[in-house]
């Protein structure tokens, strides 16, 4: 607990320039949101850890932070999946293949892969949290020996705003994943669950013994998630929570992410959820 | 360690003497009763004695607005921005300010280290100023007296018909060889009292704001509080920034800017949806002193506020830091708080 002595500049890496990346492919998922397939020069590895985000930019436009959405199993290039909330992203979003675009990071500290092994793995996505936990899904999916089950639980607004539709088919009918999913409203020909994604954790079948699990949601949800996910008994220290903040840096410099004394984009955005439960701003 | 007498007529001789080896920045008078950090073109115009100065020599280390990168957008490519070695003698810097500095050193230097901040900040020389507190300086009470001189190079402690200049470091001496001065035997200068307080023992403080979260004084402050961020722009300790591509006028490329930002401002904690985490003036305030003598200090051992007073100075509302840590220190030393 002391200061540190100013260093040599030698001694620093860059901490703001990008490399330049390339659009290989998009795909539109929602009328919001488009999933963008990205190559760095070379053909270099990102080498991320599920729940890992690189800042993104355009030059003119700016920078914003992404969660890597693909898993690091899938190689060679990575996955973003954007919705359009407004200047980055709406340019974002008529951006073709072969369009270069900034890449920094990978940022933050991922899940833990390691503390999941071998038990199952309980993900509770709600909206477009279910980007950065698609990276965990098939990260787990790519290693069945080394995991228990996966149980998925996903909910959304509406059934049109349903991401990755052709995946959670595929997640539905492996018989080694649970995959529940649930929409606040359905539209008429809506056949699934309807009301909050709360309400998909009282019928889990879960394992208290052997599980580990990672919420990742809008702001409103991670409350009542806990509250969920404890009375059901999983035990707090089985619970990872992916928080978001403003992200200027993603090197914990420009000070926009703090929970009280952490700095989200160095000690998240992936905590265990023993390590916030005294951060009053953090839930 | 040396210490030489410096007559009042021959502050201008010390200021040529800098001159003519490094770029000097130093106080001078901006209007009536302000003072700021500029380069000095000419000596008889350097004040030494001064309250403070709007601004800390943090904006020549982590400038107001700074080019991280300049981008061509005809073919998608950028050139790193290229921050300038100061290598300058910063001449009149008050015991306060200096220790901003070392807990900027700290920032830029610990986890990820900045080149930008490290280039900038390479080969400065501080000559530090002895001052006398006024009503809103402080520093006394978070361990820095008005002749501490902790990272300085050389030091000037007034006296009634000059300044007592002392030596420190060899990077000092080295600097002065040449001005040929007295040596000075008399007796140390006395001491100024300081008008402003935090009333009770820095290492006392930490245990103060862990109980402090739920406390009134939050709202209280935020009454008159028009969330303006002045008081983080004007603070020595303050390094949030924001960062923006502005496209140049020809629309073929432009530069990817840094600029100085504020915990106060309601857009620093706004993220994607319109959720915004400190929605409230309270919150922002807490965050604000919390930063300062809590979860900085937490994990470095020091206040990040190092008591010049300036946010108070300079605050619209007239809120002073002080007050408000006096104001959670009184309710606390009410019930006991153990000591450490
Ligand atoms: C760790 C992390 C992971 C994220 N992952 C994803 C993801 O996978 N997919 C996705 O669509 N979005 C993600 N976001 C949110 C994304 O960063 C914002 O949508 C983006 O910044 C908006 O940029 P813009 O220029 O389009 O919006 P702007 O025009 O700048 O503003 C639109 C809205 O976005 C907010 N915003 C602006 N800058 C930021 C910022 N730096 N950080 C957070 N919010 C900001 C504004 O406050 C405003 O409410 C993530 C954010 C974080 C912090
Ligand atoms: S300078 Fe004063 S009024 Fe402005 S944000 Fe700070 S405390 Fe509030
Ligand atoms: S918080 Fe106020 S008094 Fe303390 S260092 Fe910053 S500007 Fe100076
Ligand atoms: S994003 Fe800048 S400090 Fe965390």
């Amino acid at each position: 607990m002391k200061l540190q002595d100013l260093i040599n500049p030698a001694a620093a890496k860059e901490l703001y320039l990008p490399v330049m990346a390339e659009i290989r492919d998009v795909r539109k998922l929602t009328e919001l949101e488009t999933l963008y397939t990205v190559a760095l020069p070379g053909g270099a590895e990102l080498g991320h850890q599920p729940g890992q985000f690189v800042a993104v930019s355009l030059f003119g436009v700016g920078e914003a932070p992404f969660s890597i959405s693909s898993s690091p199993t899938r190689r060679g290039v990575f996955e973003l999946g954007i919705r359009r909330v407004g200047m980055l992203t709406d340019v974002l979003a008529g951006c073709t293949a072969g369009r270069k675009i900034g890449i920094r990071g990978p940022f933050g500290r991922g899940i833990d892969v390691e503390r999941f092994k071998g038990k199952d793995v309980l993900i509770v996505a709600g909206g477009i949290g279910l980007v950065p936990m698609r990276s965990m899904i098939n990260y787990v999916l790519d290693r069945p020996g080394d995991f228990g089950r996966l149980i998925i639980c996903y909910g959304s607004r509406s059934d049109r705003e349903l991401l990755f539709t052709d995946e959670l088919e595929k997640w539905r009918r492996n018989p080694n994943v649970d995959f529940r999913v649930t929409v606040d409203r359905g539209s008429p020909d809506w056949t699934g669950h309807t009301g909050v994604i709360t309400t998909l954790i009282p019928g889990l079948n879960l394992d208290l013994d052997n599980l580990a699990c990672c919420v990742c949601g809008p702001p409103v949800m991670y409350r009542f998630a806990l509250l969920a996910l404890r009375s059901r008994g999983v035990k707090e220290k089985d619970i990872w929570m992916s928080l978001e903040r403003r992200m200027k840096c993603g090197v914990g410099k420009c000070g926009h992410c703090q929970i009280n004394g952490s700095y989200v984009c160095q000690d998240g955005p992936v905590y265990h959820y023993p390590e916030i439960k005294a951060l009053q701003e953090a839930l | 360690m040396v210490r030489f007498f410096l007559e009042r007529d021959r502050v201008a001789d010390l200021v040529k003497h800098l001159m003519e080896r490094r770029t000097v920045y130093a106080p001078h008078r901006k209007g009536r009763r302000s003072f700021a950090f500029a380069r000095t073109a000419d000596p008889a115009a350097v004040v030494l004695d001064y309250p403070r100065t709007l601004h800390s020599v943090k904006k020549f280390f982590l400038p107001p607005r700074e080019e991280l990168l300049r981008f061509d957008l005809t073919d998608d490519t950028f050139a790193a921005g290229e921050p300038e070695p100061s290598g300058a003698a910063f001449l009149g810097v008050h015991s306060y300010d200096v220790a901003a500095v070392r807990r900027l050193d700290h920032n830029f230097s610990a986890g990820n280290a900045e080149r930008n901040y490290l280039v900038r900040r390479q080969g400065a020389v501080f000559i530090g100023v002895g001052f006398e507190p006024d009503k809103f300086h402080f520093s006394g009470s978070v361990g820095i007296e008005p002749d501490d001189t902790a990272g300085c190079d050389a030091f000037l402690t007034k006296l009634l018909d000059g300044y007592v200049l002392e030596i420190l470091t060899p990077t000092g001496r080295e600097l002065l060889k040449g001005l040929e001065l007295p040596p000075y035997e008399g007796n140390d200068p006395p001491a100024h009292p300081f008008q402003q307080h935090i009333y009770v023992p820095q290492s006392r403080l930490g245990r103060i704001m862990d109980k402090s979260y739920e406390h009134p004084v939050w709202a209280e402050a935020s009454r008159t509080c028009v969330g303006c961020g002045t008081c983080n722009l004007v603070c020595p300790t303050c390094y949030c920034f924001d960062v923006q591509d502005h496209v140049d006028i020809t629309a073929t490329g432009g530069s990817r800017e840094r600029t100085w930002d504020g915990c106060m401002l309601r857009g620093f904690s706004e993220v994607a949806g319109g959720e915004v985490f400190r929605e409230g003036l309270p919150e922002r305030q807490r965050h604000r002193v919390l930063r300062k003598f809590k979860y900085l200090s937490d994990t470095t051992g020091v206040p990040w506020c190092v008591g010049c007073g300036r946010c108070t100075a300079a605050c619209p509302a007239g809120i002073s830091i002080a007050n408000i840590v006096n104001r959670l220190v009184g309710d606390a030393e009410r019930t006991p708080v153990a000591p450490i």
